[in-house]
């Protein structure tokens, strides 16, 4: 199945992960659909981060750079998938989830969905600001301050559907137990999360490192992929340090 | 008259509920009002073309501000589960942008006397941000109409309203910083926008900020 904007409508609906479905360890939308809408949702957000190269003072091919932050966007998400959907899988098996990897995967993809729907909300901001300001720094913080953001959306609409995974077993409430129940399995769905989330924004964080330049520094002529050096951390700290001209 | 006292009531077609949005009487009613407001406020520096500059850039600041947001608002109300609401949700919206727009057309007649009162163009433009500030307020108190019913049908309207405040004064602080100048300095030539109109009021106050920290220090 193609992409439509219906599809990526239900997936913030939460039209696929319904409580009762998950609690029955199923998501029936297909994985194809979800990475198709990721890699339309990344693009668009790519599209308008990579306006800078176009608008601002970057030298060399600005329309290289642009199409280059196009499609970095949604590769960045989706490599940091293949490279930590393994280790996801193994510990949320470990847990006890009844998601098979299949079915495991599929909740990864809504998930980052999501992500990548919020993300490309704010591509008209984005826009205006590349188009009314020349800073570079300024461009990079933003561009992390909504990356966190939209991140932070995703990992809150993971934690609801991982509760539902681990906590609400079916017959739960007939029984009357639902705190004995629900209990131990809100914990499992934090440890789980958890895990997940240092796993994940670990290596995203390194893996969108790997990726630069998305934006394109001014100073610095085109480059596909920067050589190695520092890290991620290290790099935002650097730009905060340039926006405010420390020395 | 009597479309702006039904808005300001939150009666007629601009009362609190869903439905299809008003859009046109209210984006007539920001354009109107704001281009009042704005001519006033162009007028200090008594230059023939300021007056008109800024009547225009007034509507267009609120508008291009709103407009920038929607996308993001539209997605975090799917995401909260409030889609079934979200006609309501911008019908308050764009009521309120309305009603900032009346609020400021009503203050005109106020920055008027006051730039009567002042000589210098700094107490100027800060006398016009206080009467944006109050005029934001008022527009608030509309989305407040709008949205109590909401927040009593389901409280995440709450996140979803405060989001939408929040990612709205960020990017209407850049918007007016680019649209600028609105009040127009005495000695200069009118302006549409500055010379160097593209750079970022956020990076400005971070090194004022940075450079005072720092002359403090010694």
């Amino acid at each position: 199945m193609g992409f439509s904007l219906r599809e990526v409508d239900r997936v913030l609906r939460g039209t696929y992960t319904r409580r009762e479905e998950l609690a029955e360890g199923r998501i029936h939308v297909p994985a194809r659909t979800l990475v198709t809408a990721s890699l339309v949702l990344g693009a668009l957000y790519g599209l308008f981060m990579g306006l800078y190269a176009v608008i601002g003072p970057v030298p060399g091919p600005r329309f290289r750079q642009l199409l280059m932050t196009t499609a970095k966007v949604p590769l960045l998400f989706l490599l940091t998938l293949l490279v930590t959907f393994p280790s996801l899988y193994v510990f949320s098996a470990l847990s006890g989830s009844r998601l098979s990897a299949r079915d495991t995967l599929r909740l990864l993809l809504v998930a980052i969905a999501v992500n990548l729907a919020v993300l490309a909300s704010f591509a008209p901001v984005t826009g205006f600001f590349t188009l009314s300001t020349g800073s570079y720094p300024f461009m990079i913080v933003l561009n992390v301050v909504f990356f966190t953001i939209a991140g932070l959306v995703g990992l809150v609409f993971l934690w609801k559907a991982l509760n539902a995974v681990f906590g609400a077993r079916p017959g739960a409430l007939e029984e009357g137990d639902e705190f004995e129940t629900s209990a131990p399995g809100e914990r499992r769905s934090r440890a789980v999360l958890v895990i997940w989330t240092a796993i994940y924004a670990l290596v995203g964080a390194q893996m969108g490192w790997i990726l630069r330049p998305f934006i394109g520094a001014p100073y610095l002529g085109f480059q596909y992929f920067r050589q190695r050096e520092l890290n991620f951390f290290q790099g935002f700290l650097r730009a905060l340090g340039r926006l405010l001209d420390v020395d | 008259m009597l479309e702006v006292g039904r808005l300001l009531r939150a009666e007629g077609r601009y009362a609190a509920r869903g439905g299809s949005v008003p859009v046109r009487s209210l984006a007539a009613i920001l354009v109107l009002a704001g281009f009042l407001h704005g001519a006033v406020m162009g007028s200090y520096g008594g230059k023939l073309l300021q007056p008109l500059f800024s009547g225009l850039k007034v509507p267009l600041f609120v508008v291009v501000s709103t407009l920038v947001c929607l996308p993001n608002f539209f997605v975090l109300n799917t995401l909260l589960g409030l889609r079934d609401d979200f006609a309501a949700a911008v019908r308050g919206v764009f009521a309120a942008q309305a009603t900032l727009g009346v609020a400021l057309a009503g203050m005109a007649p106020l920055v008027l006397v006051f730039y009567l009162s002042v000589d210098d163009y700094r107490t100027a433009v800060v006398g016009n941000g206080l009467v944006f500030a109050l005029a934001t307020l008022a527009g608030q108190v509309t989305l407040d109409r709008h949205y109590a019913a909401l927040v009593a049908r389901d409280a995440r309207h709450r996140i979803g309203r405060f989001a939408w405040l929040a990612l709205y004064v960020f990017v209407a602080i850049q918007a007016a910083w680019v649209l600028r100048p609105f009040v127009g300095r005495p000695g200069l030539p009118s302006q549409f926008l500055r010379d160097d109109p593209w750079s970022n009021a956020y990076v400005v106050v971070a090194r004022y900020v940075w450079a005072a920290w720092r002359h403090a220090l010694g």
